[in-house]
C-alpha cells in the first residue's frame, strides 16, 4: 500500500514538475505563427486559366509583403491554391476539401459565375467567408446574397453603368449590342439595353453568339448592315480577343467605334495595335494615377516581369482590404467578427476610395471607362483613363440592378 | 437583301468551310484507314498554331512556317502512334479512342506549360493583309487565300491519293490491310505515316488559322466537335466528302448564324444527327 | 486465395460502412462523391459491358437527374427518395426516344448518336435559362430528409448512408439484371447480334430496354450530386464528363460492374491529390491513363480477377 503510494507521488511530482518546466515551451509553440489560411479555389487550366493565374499572382505578391511586415495579427498568410479546371464541380469539391482539411476559413479567387455560386451557395453551411475579386454576376449580390459573401470588385452592372454613363454623353446615338450567350453576356447586354435606351439613344440590333465562337463573319455582317455607330460587346477573354481580330480584318473598326464590357491587358496583348481606339470599362486600369497605385505597379512589375491586368489590381486590393479587416477585427478565427468588422467600413484601394455595403456586402468603388492607347513607355496598348466615376454613381441600388 | 450581303456570307461560308476542310480531312483519313477515331486531333491543329506563332518570330516568314510547321506536328503525331498506338490496334476501338483523350490532355497541358496562358497573335504577309472590294463588299484579303488555300490542299490530297503508288498502298491497307502485308508492304510504316500526315494537315490548318483567331488554348477542344461533324456528313474515310462536308457545316454556321442566331449552338448538332440516323455513312462514304 | 478474396471483400464492406466513424470530415466527403460518380460508371458498364454499345453521352442522363432532383428539392421539398425517384424517372424517360432512335444505328454511328443528342440536350438546358438557371446553373439545393416530417439526411453521416444504400442496391440489381435471362439475351446480342435476329428476336427492343435502364440509374446519380453539391449546372452533362465516365469504366474494368465503381475512384481519387500537388496534374493524370490502356486493358478490376483465375489450383 504505501509503496503504491510513494510511486504514485512520486510519479504526481516528476508529473508537476515536467508540465511546469515544459508549459512556456508548449504555450510559445501554441503563440508562435500560426498562419491564417487563405484558400483559393481558382480555374488555373483550362480556358480560364489566365483569370485564376491572375488572382494567384496577386496573391503572391501580397502574401510577400505582407509577411515580410510580420502577417496579421503577428500570424504570417498562407494561401492554399487549389485547381478547379473552371468545372463549378470540381470548384465545390476543392473549396470543401479546403474548408474540411486544411480549416480554411476565407475562401477567394473563383473564376467563373457558376463556380463562385456554386461555393457561395455552402458558405452559411460552413460558415466561411467568400471574397469575390474576379466574379461580376448581379444574382451574388441580390438573389443568392448572404452575409458570408463579400464581393470587393466591380460587378458586371457596375461595369455596363459606367459605359452606358459614357455613351449616354457621347454624341453616338446608334449602338449595336453584342453579348455571349451565357448569363454575364445576356445581363451585360440586358442591363446596357435598359440604360441607353432610358438616355433616349437607341439600340438598333443585338445578337448573342454562342461562348467558343471562332468565326465572327456573319455578326461583324450584321453589325455593318445595322449601320450602327458603335457596337457594345459584352464577350469573355478569348472570344473578344477573337472578334478585335476579325473585326479589324474586315476594316469594320474603320466604321464603328466598338466598346466593350470589360478591356483586358490579355486582349490587348493578343490583338496589338488593331485593338488602338477601342473604349471599354476597366475594372482596375494599371494606369490610374495615384501615388499608391503606380508603387504598386512598380512591385508588381518587379516580382512578375508584367504590368498588372485587371483582376491582378482587384485581388490585390481585396487581400489588402481583408487584412486590414482581420485586423481591426482582432481575430482570424472568429468569422462572424471579421463580418461584422468588414460591414460598413472603408478602404482606400489602389483605384480609389471604397466602401463596403452593409446591405448587400458590395463595394462601392469607382467605375472607369478606359480607351486602348499606344504608349512608347510599354510593350503593349495601355488602358488609358478617359473617365472615372465616383462609386455612388456605378453602383446599383442595395439588394437590386437598378440604378438611382 | 442587296447582294453585297449575299457575296460576302458566300464568301464567309467558304473561308469557314476551307478552315474546317484542313481540320477534319485529317480525322476522316485517320479513321477511313485506321479505324481510329482521333480525339487528340483537334490538339494537332492547336499544336500547328502555336509552333507556327514560333516560327514567324523566329523566321519572320508566313510562307517558310506554312513549310516548316505541319512536318514538325506531323513528326510528332507520328512519335506518337509509333510508341503508344501502335500496340493496341488489335483491341476493339473504344481503347483507341480512350488512349488519344489520354494523350489530348497530355499534350494540352505541355502546351500551356511551354507557352503559357496568353494568346499568341500571328500577322499574315502583309500582301494579305488588308481588305479588298468584292462585289460592293469590303472583304479580308487574308480569308481568300485560306479558300485557296483549302482548295489547293484538298487537290493534292486527292491526286496523292489517286494517282501515286503511295497513295494506291495507303487506299489498299484501308481496304485490307492483311493481305497487302501477306504482299511485302509495310502496313506498321503505312498506318504510322497517315497518322503523321495527318497531324500534319490539322497543324497545316492550325497555323493557317492563326491569323484569324490567334492561337489560343482550347482552340483544339473548340473545334473538334466541328470536325466530327464535318466527318459524320461528309463520311468517314472519304476526302470528297469532307469537303462536301465543311461546305455544308460551315454554311449551317455562318447562315445559321445570321438568321436564326438563337438557335446557332444547336445546328450542328441537329445536322449530324439527322445525317446519323437516315444516312449514317454520310455523303460519300461506304455503307458498311 | 478464394477465400482470402472473400473476407477482404466482406472486410472492405465493413470499413465502408464504419467509415462515418473512421474518417475524418473531409475523407467522408470525398467518399460520399467517390460513390456516386461511381454509380455513373455502374451505369455506363451496363451498356458497354453487356450490350457491346459505347456511349459518348452518357452524362447527359446524370445532368438531366442532376435537374430534377434540384428542381424537386427546391420547388416543393419533397423528401430525398421521392428526388431521388424523379431524377432517375426524369433520364429515363427523356433516354426513351433517344435510344430509340440511336439503336437503330450500332458501333461508331451509334456512339455519335448519342453525343449528338446529347450536346442537344446540353444545349438545350444551357438556353433554356428560367427553368435550368442557364450557365449559372441552379444553386442552393437543400438536403431533405428521409420522409415527411422524417429524419434529415443533412449530416454528412447519413448523406453517405443513403448513398451507400442506394449504390449498394443499384449493384445488386444490375447483378441480378445481367444474371437473368433478360440479361443472357442482352450477353447474346453482343455477341452475334445477327444469330439474335436469325433466331426471330429483335435486339433493338433489349438495347433500348438497357439503354434506359442505365440511363434511370445514371439519372439517379445525378439525383444524388445535386443535394450533396447544392448544385446542378450544364457541365454536368457535358461530353467531357461523358469522357470521364467511359474512362473510369476501362480503368475499373469493362463488364465487371463493380470494376467502373474502383475506376471512379481511382480516377477522381488520382486527379484530386495530383492536382494538388502540381498545376500541370493532366500530364500526369493523361499519362497513368495511357499506360493503363496499353498494359491493363482489363482495368483494375478485370487484371485482377484474371490473377485470381490463374492462380486457382487445378
Amino acid at each position: 500500500m504505501s509503496t503504491t503510494r510513494r510511486e504514485f507521488l512520486t510519479v504526481a511530482a516528476a508529473g508537476g514538475i515536467g508540465v511546469t518546466l515544459g508549459a512556456p515551451v508548449f504555450l510559445r509553440r501554441a503563440a508562435a505563427a500560426e498562419p491564417i489560411k487563405i484558400g483559393l479555389p481558382s480555374a488555373l487550366s483550362g480556358s480560364n486559366a489566365q483569370y485564376g493565374t491572375q488572382a494567384k499572382r496577386a496573391c503572391e505578391l501580397f502574401g510577400k509583403e505582407i509577411n515580410a511586415r510580420g502577417g496579421v495579427l503577428g500570424r504570417p498568410l498562407q494561401f492554399i491554391y487549389e485547381d478547379t479546371g473552371g468545372d463549378p464541380a470540381t470548384a465545390v469539391r476543392k473549396a470543401q476539401k479546403l474548408v474540411e482539411k486544411d480549416d480554411v476559413k476565407f475562401l477567394t479567387g473563383t473564376v467563373l459565375s457558376s463556380e463562385a455560386l456554386a461555393v457561395s451557395a455552402k458558405c452559411p453551411e460552413w460558415k466561411v467567408i467568400l471574397m469575390s475579386t474576379i466574379n461580376g454576376a448581379g444574382q451574388l449580390t441580390t438573389t443568392a446574397w448572404h452575409r458570408y459573401f463579400f464581393r470587393v470588385n466591380t460587378s458586371g452592372p457596375m461595369g455596363a453603368r459606367a459605359v452606358s454613363l459614357y455613351l449616354a454623353e457621347s454624341p453616338m446615338k446608334r449602338f449595336f449590342a453584342l453579348g455571349s450567350d451565357y448569363a454575364w453576356g445576356r445581363d451585360s447586354v440586358g442591363s446596357f439595353d435598359k440604360q441607353i435606351t432610358a438616355a433616349k439613344k437607341d439600340v438598333v440590333g443585338k445578337d448573342y453568339p454562342p461562348v467558343g465562337t471562332k468565326d465572327f463573319a456573319s455578326y461583324i455582317a450584321k453589325i455593318r448592315q445595322s449601320r450602327a455607330e458603335a457596337c457594345y460587346m459584352a464577350l469573355p477573354g478569348q472570344d473578344a480577343t477573337i472578334f478585335f481580330k476579325q473585326a479589324s480584318q474586315f476594316g469594320l473598326t474603320r466604321e464603328v467605334k466598338l466598346v466593350t464590357e470589360i478591356l483586358e491587358l490579355e486582349n490587348l496583348k493578343a490583338v496589338g495595335e488593331a485593338m488602338t481606339g477601342t473604349i471599354g470599362s476597366s475594372r482596375y486600369p494599371f494606369t490610374v494615377d495615384t501615388p499608391k497605385n503606380r508603387d504598386f505597379v512598380k512591385r508588381f512589375h518587379a516580382m512578375h516581369g508584367i504590368y498588372p491586368d485587371m483582376f491582378d489590381g482587384e485581388t490585390y486590393e481585396g487581400l489588402e482590404w481583408l487584412a486590414q479587416t482581420i485586423q481591426k477585427a482582432g481575430t482570424a478565427d472568429d468569422v462572424e467578427k471579421v463580418i461584422e468588422a468588414w460591414e460598413d467600413s472603408t478602404y482606400e484601394g489602389l483605384e480609389g476610395p471604397f466602401f463596403m455595403r452593409k446591405c448587400d456586402h458590395q463595394a462601392v468603388q469607382p467605375g472607369f471607362v478606359v480607351e486602348a492607347a499606344k504608349d512608347p513607355k510599354y510593350p503593349h496598348l495601355i488602358p488609358k483613363i478617359l473617365a472615372t466615376y465616383p462609386g455612388d454613381k456605378v453602383t446599383p441600388k442595395c439588394r437590386t440592378e437598378d440604378f438611382a | 437583301m442587296s447582294s453585297s450581303i449575299l457575296v460576302e456570307q458566300l464568301f464567309d461560308a467558304a473561308a469557314l468551310a476551307a478552315l474546317l476542310f484542313l481540320v477534319s480531312v485529317g480525322l476522316s483519313l485517320v479513321f477511313g484507314i485506321l479505324r481510329v477515331v482521333n480525339f487528340a486531333h483537334g490538339i494537332f491543329y492547336m499544336l500547328g498554331a502555336y509552333v507556327g506563332s514560333t516560327l514567324v518570330r523566329l523566321t519572320g516568314s508566313f510562307w517558310l512556317t506554312l513549310i516548316l510547321a505541319p512536318p514538325i506536328v506531323g513528326l510528332i503525331g507520328a512519335a506518337l502512334e509509333s510508341s503508344t498506338l501502335r500496340f493496341i490496334y488489335r483491341r476493339p476501338p473504344i481503347y483507341q479512342l480512350l488512349l488519344t483523350f489520354g494523350l489530348a490532355m497530355i499534350l494540352e497541358e505541355s502546351v500551356r506549360v511551354l507557352y503559357g496562358v496568353t494568346a499568341r497573335s500571328v500577322d499574315p504577309p502583309v500582301f494579305f493583309q488588308g481588305t479588298v472590294e468584292l462585289a460592293g463588299a469590303v472583304y479580308p484579303r487574308y480569308r481568300l487565300f485560306l479558300i485557296a488555300a483549302g482548295s489547293a490542299v484538298g487537290l493534292a490530297l486527292w491526286l496523292f491519293l489517286t494517282r501515286t503508288r503511295a497513295g494506291l498502298l495507303v487506299r489498299a491497307v484501308a481496304q485490307n490491310s492483311e493481305m497487302v502485308g501477306c504482299l511485302g508492304g509495310d502496313v506498321r510504316r503505312v498506318r504510322t505515316g497517315v497518322f503523321g500526315l495527318a497531324c500534319a494537315l490539322a497543324a497545316f490548318g492550325g497555323a493557317c488559322a492563326a491569323p484569324m483567331t490567334t492561337a489560343y488554348l482550347g482552340m483544339g477542344i473548340n473545334v473538334i466537335v466541328d470536325a466530327f461533324v464535318v466527318v459524320v456528313v461528309g463520311g468517314l474515310g472519304s476526302i470528297v466528302g469532307s469537303m462536301v462536308g465543311s461546305l455544308i457545316v460551315g454554311a449551317a454556321q455562318t447562315w445559321g448564324g445570321f438568321y436564326i442566331s438563337e438557335a446557332a449552338m444547336a445546328i450542328m448538332y441537329a445536322v449530324m444527327g439527322a445525317i446519323l440516323l437516315f444516312r449514317p455513312w454520310g455523303l460519300f462514304g461506304e455503307e458498311e | 486465395m478464394r477465400r482470402a478474396c472473400v473476407v477482404l471483400l466482406w472486410l472492405i464492406c465493413g470499413l465502408l460502412v464504419a467509415a462515418p466513424w473512421l474518417c475524418a470530415r473531409h475523407q467522408l466527403s470525398i467518399l460520399t462523391e467517390l460513390f456516386i460518380f461511381g454509380l455513373l460508371a455502374l451505369s455506363l458498364d451496363l451498356i458497354m459491358g453487356y450490350t457491346g454499345m459505347v456511349s459518348f453521352g452518357h452524362a447527359a442522363y446524370f445532368g438531366l437527374g442532376a435537374y430534377a432532383g434540384a428542381l424537386t428539392l427546391l420547388t416543393w421539398q419533397l423528401p430525398i427518395p421521392l428526388a431521388l425517384a424523379s431524377g432517375a424517372v426524369c433520364a429515363a424517360a427523356i433516354a426513351w426516344p433517344i435510344g430509340y432512335l440511336s439503336t437503330r444505328r450500332t458501333g461508331i454511328y451509334f456512339a455519335m448518336l448519342t453525343l449528338a443528342f446529347a450536346q442537344l440536350l446540353y444545349t438545350i438546358a444551357y438556353k433554356w435559362r428560367s427553368l435550368t438557371g442557364g450557365s449559372d446553373g441552379i444553386t442552393g439545393v437543400p438536403k431533405s430528409a428521409l420522409w415527411w416530417a422524417g429524419p434529415s439526411l443533412g449530416t454528412p453521416r447519413a448523406y453517405y448512408f443513403l448513398v451507400l444504400v442506394t449504390v449498394a442496391v443499384a449493384l445488386l440489381a444490375c447483378w441480378a439484371l445481367v444474371r437473368s435471362p433478360f440479361g443472357r439475351a442482352v450477353v447474346a446480342i453482343r455477341e452475334n447480334e445477327r444469330k439474335f435476329a436469325a433466331l426471330g428476336r429483335d435486339p433493338a427492343r433489349f438495347k433500348l430496354i438497357v439503354f434506359v435502364i442505365a440511363a434511370g440509374f445514371a439519372g439517379l446519380a445525378g439525383a444524388l450530386f445535386a443535394p450533396f453539391r447544392g448544385f446542378a449546372s450544364p457541365e454536368l452533362m457535358f461530353w467531357v464528363l461523358s469522357g470521364q465516365a467511359l474512362m473510369m469504366v476501362i480503368v475499373g474494368g469493362i463488364g465487371t460492374l463493380v470494376g467502373p465503381v474502383v475506376g471512379a475512384m481511382v480516377f477522381i481519387l488520382v486527379q484530386e491529390i495530383l492536382s494538388s500537388y502540381t498545376e500541370h496534374w493532366m500530364i500526369f493524370t493523361g499519362g497513368i491513363f495511357v499506360l493503363m490502356v496499353i498494359f491493363l486493358p482489363g482495368g483494375i478490376v478485370g487484371t485482377a480477377r484474371r490473377w485470381l483465375e490463374l492462380e486457382r489450383p487445378g
